[in-house]
């Protein structure tokens, strides 16, 4: 590659700052006005963000008109000691302009929605100040020219997660769950921050072009040692693998689910959670200088691509069940920019396709809570689709989409990551293939699964309302119910309002259509920054991939569809003593189920939840259990008396006095 | 007889000096003949004149590089910035001195001599606080200054005094919770008396091994001497640790928790602030000047007591449940980040001296808000009170919130912009385990800070939180400034850092 | 000064005058400084610590330095020494302070660190001196040692001399403010105002009432009964707090005659 420059910003394009300012004084004022802004303030917030969506349209025209297509914008100065460097500069590029679109573009649907999902909500104005705050910071993320810019954004979107999980604070699990994404997070910006210092040590210098173009003369005159930019690149992944969810940190995002729906639906999993495949993607230039890191990402995306389906399957929460596919699904796009070469791009319009379509799901799933008294059990709902129109069809679209069906945008962005995994140089190749194409096979049968359970079959819900006239032999199942139940009440499901579906709606739409549309646009934008999807001969062709993929997807989604098309499994019996002919077919469809997905499912989900719940949760305990306990037993210490002050001074006298003198005298 | 001739004084360099000692002379004077319902608005004027006065002589002073007085005072660059960084905060924290109108006379005691809880002190609970506590504060600041450029170690530990004196007897002026603040004080003198011994000793020795306490002359004969340097290792040993001592460095930091729950809350601010600043400038100058050649013999010493000091301080900041102490844990844990500075040598010190400023401000406002949540017994400081405060007082808590983000080194904070300056010219000096250690222990620290965040916003309020008082004048300008100050050197750190940078280093002649 | 006369040879050797007067006074300093952590009496120890300053005060005239001997006599011993005396008079000794250690482990480690710090210092300081030439004190005292000191006192430490000042000062400032406390007018009360305040309307100039005479209880708390048959508050100490009497503890006790416990006949 040749050196990489940036041009100037021009025209337009020189207030580019305007992005960030915007939601960021919005959030200010929010915040400051206090009570006074209770009434209005939520229209504040969704008016800034619309300001920043027509401004990043404005800027995305300008930037297609100009030759470089790149805009860098030089604030100041931000810190100058001896030779490093810092400078606070925005860079406008193809990358940045489809993210800062998905940003605020899905970002305004979703403020849009949030004002009808919070309206009896009365922290409305301060969830829209904490909404806006995190705008500003995802912009900073992905519009900074730097690393350390990059890390700012990294940290206030980091900040405004860990404030709107907890949102309900006077709920435990959002508490906890707050913490624990804030711990685990913290891991991940460990990893960030060395990388950085290591860049420093290594480029002096954190601007992207001139660490880029450091990587690429070291490539080509072994200045900087192989080491050097392994290390730089297993670091920049730890900080990925937190923010993005990834193994071995994916834990905190399922939970994360604890905060208010549309954050699970912006934050966790249309824009923040993606951040890490920014980063990834935007140092293109130093993974693709070493292989070893670029195998490390292909791995750790095939990983918890599978591990997020196998969990997902097993999941009853309706938003569970979506941050674990999330989890999933940034496997995937992560599995895309660890393969190199033209799949960086491949991995990019997935982010984008899948921040249409999960939101849409999410924002689905928000529908469906609202309508039903905030009941989140799949278990627990069934037949909805009666009730709750627009709500179906837009979900049903987003499950077409996500479980890459032709021709919903998952059919063009998924596929294409599978083939490009196929043909992966050597055995690897088949390996990660595999991977990704059981995962989509699980993806379609969890997705289905949740689909089915929730808009068709017998209403459970109203089972439980008339639950003793039903009862006909399956007494402990509706007691099992019972007993958790606490949605008893809900008698009538109901469509939500007109400003929560019309986002849904849009959404849907951008679920139909993006990725036809993006899957070769959007390649031919990105060129500039990823370089050129080179023309591969790889050992699959894409229409085998796209037959192999299609079969997969539709057996994992029939096999869901008959097993739960009369809702939960126990409900099923009846069917196999009355059909003998699909008997066996079902009867098969049970053992193939049975071996296949319950028993290893079931023992794997088990044991990875295990691991979830014991080993990480564990080691995230566990390490703060011993700062707490190993802060008490030294604050034990602290007696408060000062001849034990003089002793301690006295000891640490005679240790610093025997360390200088031992030298000396020995 | 008559060979007793005065050295050449350059008294313009001195003039700081002698302007801030001269109005603290004045001000004791003032105490005596100036009638009491004057007092307080002719001692407030007149130290904040000299503190004034003291930078502006100092700013005029700017490019001075002398030697004077036959080396006791070494007048040089970053001698004149400690110095401007020493009024400067303490021209901040002369806001919180002076302010009364949070509580009825100020945050100090009337009669000190009363009592505690005895009917005199009882009676004067509403009376007018005690007007020496300007002078005292001019004295100390005096010291600091002087601290900064002493040329010998015995000016330094003249110096050294006359900063601890004033501050032993105005840790125990506190007005509410007499017997607490006495106690510091006492914890604070002994030990202080304590470390000033070892200080001594070390001098001594070290005037055994090189025939002179100049600092210079220390290096002359360091390079020159082929003497056995195990009076130099011993007389280096003990004099680190009375320097270590008022650095609140590990282990010699178990009087800072008390002392600064106890004292009087702005002298907790004069403390974290300008003692901070003038210790570091010391231990800077000593280092740089005197013992850089010998580095090697004492680099490992300091670094395990900046690593020990970065961990135990922000170790034990997690459990603290008292505001007040949780910031000196993080004062401690800081004062690891500047040894760290130390430990680097020549290239950090401009960075030391920006990490100072900029936690010098953050610790200013800090405290000065700290003193604004109060109840019927005077501040608030127990952190259960603290929940939910945002509710009630949103200004008040995004400044607080600000303030804890800025220490917990959240980027775009003047937190994390110095942690960044001095982590990177510590990388430079290839001290690497340190700046691993340092930005660990600084990841352990953002948890306290931040669970004061949470606690503001995140909880409920409870029946008994306190309200926010409506501050004076002076408290706001004090928040004012050091939030502004924390939000500034984050956003636009690089014209301070050209400053400290182009203020050079210590003179070495 | 004659450096013959002090002791000194000029090479810095030791004669044998000062090596005995050392041996025979630093065993005594050191018993001073040892018992005057160990006495309980405050007296004693205050009078061990003169022991050391005393014998410390000999070994800087034996040093060659005699203007600093006299002074470590005349002011520490001679003026410090005897006002802590006083004070400690004024305030009175007191032996029943609980010297009882509660803290575990405490003495033991203090000990042995202090023992520890010693030995590593005196061990330190053996062999450091021993490669270290003491030269120039021909010179120092040439022109006696007294002039000496003055030279440098007032030449090179001439501003830490004078800044020394601002730390009496402030020592002078914070005795004043510990110590002293201030009576606004008015407050101030001489002989003629007590007397006429004593003998004013109202006030009742003779001593007050004993607690218990003509009492009906035998608490300190109760108050005196005065001829009149009225209670005076005057007669309960301050320090006793008033409190309610119960029942049993008012009635009148029983007296020598009567059978009935409490009766009154």
């Amino acid at each position: 590659m040749d050196s990489i420059t940036y041009a100037d910003a021009t025209g337009a394009l020189s207030s580019m700052w305007l992005l960030v300012a915007i939601p960021a004084v919005s959030a200010a004022v929010l915040l400051l006005l206090g009570k006074r802004a209770d009434k209005w303030g939520h229209w504040l917030g969704v008016a800034a963000v619309l300001a920043a969506f027509g401004l990043a349209v404005t800027y995305f025209f300008q930037l297609k008109g100009l030759d470089n297509r790149s805009a860098a914008l030089n604030l100041f100065e931000f810190i100058h000691i001896g030779g490093l460097e810092v400078n606070v500069g925005l860079l406008f590029d193809p990358l940045t302009a489809v993210f800062v679109l998905l940003i605020t573009g899905v970002g305004f649907l979703i403020h849009v929605y949030a004002v009808g999902y919070m309206s009896h909500d009365p922290g409305r104005r301060r969830f829209f100040a904490y909404f806006n705050l995190f705008v500003a910071a995802m912009l900073l993320l992905v519009l900074g020219d730097n690393y350390v810019m990059l890390y700012a954004g990294w940290e206030g979107v980091g900040l405004a997660s860990y404030l709107l999980i907890s949102f309900w604070y006077e709920r435990p699990a959002a508490a906890t769950a707050g913490k624990k994404a804030f711990l685990i997070n913290r891991v991940g910006d460990v990893g960030f921050a060395l990388a950085i210092f290591l860049m420093f040590a290594t480029f002096g210098t954190t601007d992207y072009a001139k660490v880029f173009n450091g990587v690429l003369e070291s490539e080509a005159g072994q200045t900087v040692s192989a080491g050097v930019l392994l290390a730089l690149g297993l670091l920049l992944l730890l900080g990925a693998c937190g923010k993005s969810g990834q193994f071995p940190l994916q834990t905190w995002l399922p939970d994360a689910m604890e905060g208010p729906t549309p954050v699970s639906a912006l934050i966790h999993a249309a824009t923040m959670v993606t951040a890490g495949v920014y980063m990834i993607a935007r140092s293109a230039t130093i993974f693709n200088a070493n292989e070893t890191a670029q195998t490390v990402v292909v791995s750790i995306g095939a990983l918890t691509l599978l591990i997020g389906c196998i969990i997902g399957c097993a999941k009853d929460g309706i938003k569970r069940v979506l941050a674990y596919s999330t989890v999933s699904q940034i496997g995937y796009m992560f599995l895309a920019v660890g393969l190199g070469g033209g799949a960086y791009a491949l991995g990019i319009i997935h982010l984008l396709a899948h921040g249409f379509f999960k939101a849409g799901l999410f924002l689905g799933a928000g529908s469906v809570m609202h309508g039903m008294k905030d009941q989140e059990d799949i278990r627990r709902y069934g037949g909805l689709w009666k009730h709750m129109k627009i709500t179906w069809a837009t979900f049903g679209l987003g499950w077409l989409a996500i479980i890459g069906m032709f021709p919903f945008s998952g059919f063009f962005t998924k596929d294409p990551i599978i083939l490009s995994a196929f043909n992966r140089e050597g055995w690897t190749g088949w390996l990660y293939g595999g991977a990704a194409l059981l995962g989509a096979g699980l993806t379609a049968f969890y997705m289905t699964r949740l689909f089915v359970l929730t808009f068709h079959g017998k209403p459970r819900w109203e089972m439980e309302k008339h639950g003793d006239h039903h009862a006909d032999g399956d007494e402990a199942h509706h007691a099992g119910i019972k007993q958790t139940a606490d949605g008893r009440d809900i008698q009538h499901p109901h469509e939500s309002p007109l400003i929560m579906t019309i986002p849904l709606i849009v959404l849907a739409l951008g679920s139909v259509f993006a990725g036809y549309l993006m899957s070769t646009s959007v390649v031919d934008w990105l060129t500039p920054v990823l370089g050129d999807a080179p023309e591969e001969h790889g050992r699959l062709s894409h229409g085998t991939v796209t037959v192999l993929t299609l079969g997969v997807v539709v057996i994992g989604a029939a096999i869901a569809f008959l097993l739960f098309r009369n809702g939960t499994e126990l409900v099923e019996r009846p069917a196999r003593t009355h059909i003998v002919r699909a008997a066996r077919n079902n009867l098969y469809a049970d053992r193939f189920n049975e071996l296949v997905f319950e028993l290893p499912g079931r023992l794997l989900t088990r044991a990875l939840v295990w691991v979830d719940n014991r080993g990480v949760d564990g080691i995230v305990n566990g390490l703060a259990a011993a700062f707490g306990g190993g802060s008490g037993r030294l604050r034990r210490l602290q007696t408060g008396y000062v001849r034990t002050y003089a002793l301690s001074i006295l000891s640490g006298a005679v240790l610093v006095v025997a360390a200088l003198l031992a030298v000396r005298l020995g | 007889m008559n060979d007793i001739q005065l050295p050449p004084i350059d008294y313009a360099a001195l003039l700081p000096m002698l302007i801030v000692f001269g109005l603290a002379c004045v001000g004791i004077l003032a105490e005596a003949f100036v009638p009491r319902k004057h007092r307080f608005a002719v001692q407030a004027t007149l130290t904040l004149a000299a503190l004034i006065a003291g930078l502006v002589t100092v700013i005029i002073n700017r490019d001075l590089e002398v030697t004077t007085i036959g080396g006791a005072v070494t007048i040089d660059g970053a001698g004149l910035f400690l110095q401007g960084i020493i009024l400067v905060l303490g021209i901040v924290a002369f806001g919180l001195i002076a302010e009364r109108r949070l509580e009825r006379g100020g945050a100090f005691v009337a009669n000190a001599a009363h009592a505690a809880d005895s009917d005199g002190d009882k009676k004067q609970l509403n009376e007018a606080g005690a007007t020496e506590i300007f002078p005292l504060t001019l004295f100390a600041i005096a010291g600091m200054m002087l601290f900064c450029v002493s040329g010998d170690l015995l000016t330094m530990f003249v110096a050294l005094e006359v900063f601890s004196l004033p501050l032993y007897l105005m840790c125990g002026l506190a007005r509410r919770r007499r017997l607490l603040s006495q106690e510091s004080a006492l914890k604070y003198f002994l030990l202080g008396a304590f470390a000033s011994a070892f200080f001594l000793y070390g001098v001594a020795l070290i005037y055994g091994y090189a025939g002179s306490v100049q600092l210079v002359a220390i290096k002359q004969s360091v390079l020159d001497s082929d003497k056995s340097g195990v009076l130099l290792a011993a007389g280096l040993a003990l004099l680190a640790i009375g320097l270590l001592f008022k650095a609140a460095a590990v282990p010699f930091h178990v009087w800072t928790p008390d002392v600064y729950q106890g004292a009087p809350t702005p002298i907790t601010a004069l403390m974290a602030a300008c003692v901070k600043a003038a210790a570091f400038g010391g231990l800077l100058r000593v280092f740089n000047v005197a013992f850089e050649t010998t580095s090697w013999d004492w680099r490992p010493v300091i670094t395990a007591v900046a690593m020990a000091t970065m961990i135990v301080g922000s170790i034990l900041a997690v459990t603290q449940t008292d505001i007040k102490r949780l910031l000196a844990y993080s004062s401690i844990a800081n004062a690891g980040y500047l040894l760290v500075g130390v430990v680097s040598l020549g290239g950090a010190v401009g960075s030391s001296m920006f990490y100072l400023v900029a936690y010098g401000f953050s610790v200013l406002a800090a405290f000065g808000m700290v003193t604004l949540v109060r109840d019927a017994d005077g501040e608030a400081t127990h952190l259960s009170r603290w929940a939910g405060l945002g509710k009630g007082s949103p200004l008040f808590s995004a400044m607080f919130t600000i303030i804890m983000l800025g220490f917990a080194g959240i980027p775009l904070t003047s937190g994390f912009s110095s942690k960044f300056a001095l982590f990177s010219s510590a990388w430079d000096a290839n001290q690497s385990a340190l700046v691993i250690v340092g930005v660990l222990s600084s990841v352990v620290l953002a948890f306290p800070y931040l669970k004061v965040v949470v606690l503001l916003w995140l909880n409920p309020p409870g029946d008994e939180t306190p309200t926010v008082s409506v501050p004076g004048y002076l408290t706001r300008a004090v928040v004012g400034v050091g939030v502004l100050a924390t939000i500034v050197l984050g956003v636009a750190p690089s014209w301070l850092l050209d400053m400290v940078n182009s203020a050079g280093t210590f003179l070495a002649k | 000064m004659n450096p013959a006369l002090t002791g000194v040879l000029a090479d810095g050797g030791v004669t044998t005058g000062e090596a005995v007067t050392f041996w025979i006074l630093a065993p005594i300093a050191l018993a001073g400084a040892i018992g005057m952590v160990l006495l309980r009496n405050a007296v004693h120890s205050a009078l061990s610590l003169v022991l050391t300053m005393l014998s410390l005060g000999v070994f800087y005239v034996l040093q060659a330095g005699p203007f600093i001997g006299m002074v470590q006599i005349i002011v520490y011993t001679g003026a410090i020494m005897m006002l802590f005396l006083f004070v400690i008079m004024l305030v009175g000794r007191n032996t029943r302070d609980s010297l009882i250690e509660v803290l575990r482990g405490q003495r033991v480690a203090a000990i042995l660190l202090g023992i520890g710090f010693a030995m590593l210092l005196g061990t330190g300081l053996a062999r450091g001196i021993g490669s270290i030439p003491a030269v120039g004190l021909a010179e120092a005292n040439v022109n006696g040692n007294v002039e000496g000191i003055a030279k440098l006192l007032f030449t090179r430490y001439i501003f830490a001399f004078e800044v020394t000042s601002a730390l009496l000062i402030t020592a002078a400032v914070g005795a004043m403010i510990l110590a002293h406390v201030e009576k606004k007018p008015g407050e101030k009360m001489d002989q003629k105002v007590l007397s006429r305040a004593r003998f004013e309307k109202g006030n009742y100039p003779g001593p007050k009432a004993g607690p218990g005479v003509f009492a009906t209880s035998d608490s300190v708390a109760t108050p005196a009964l005065l001829p009149d048959g009225t209670f005076t508050e005057r007669s309960v100490s301050k320090v006793v707090p008033a409190r309610e009497l119960t029942i049993a503890e008012a009635r009148p006790k029983a007296v020598n005659g009567s059978k009935e416990y409490g009766a009154i006949k």
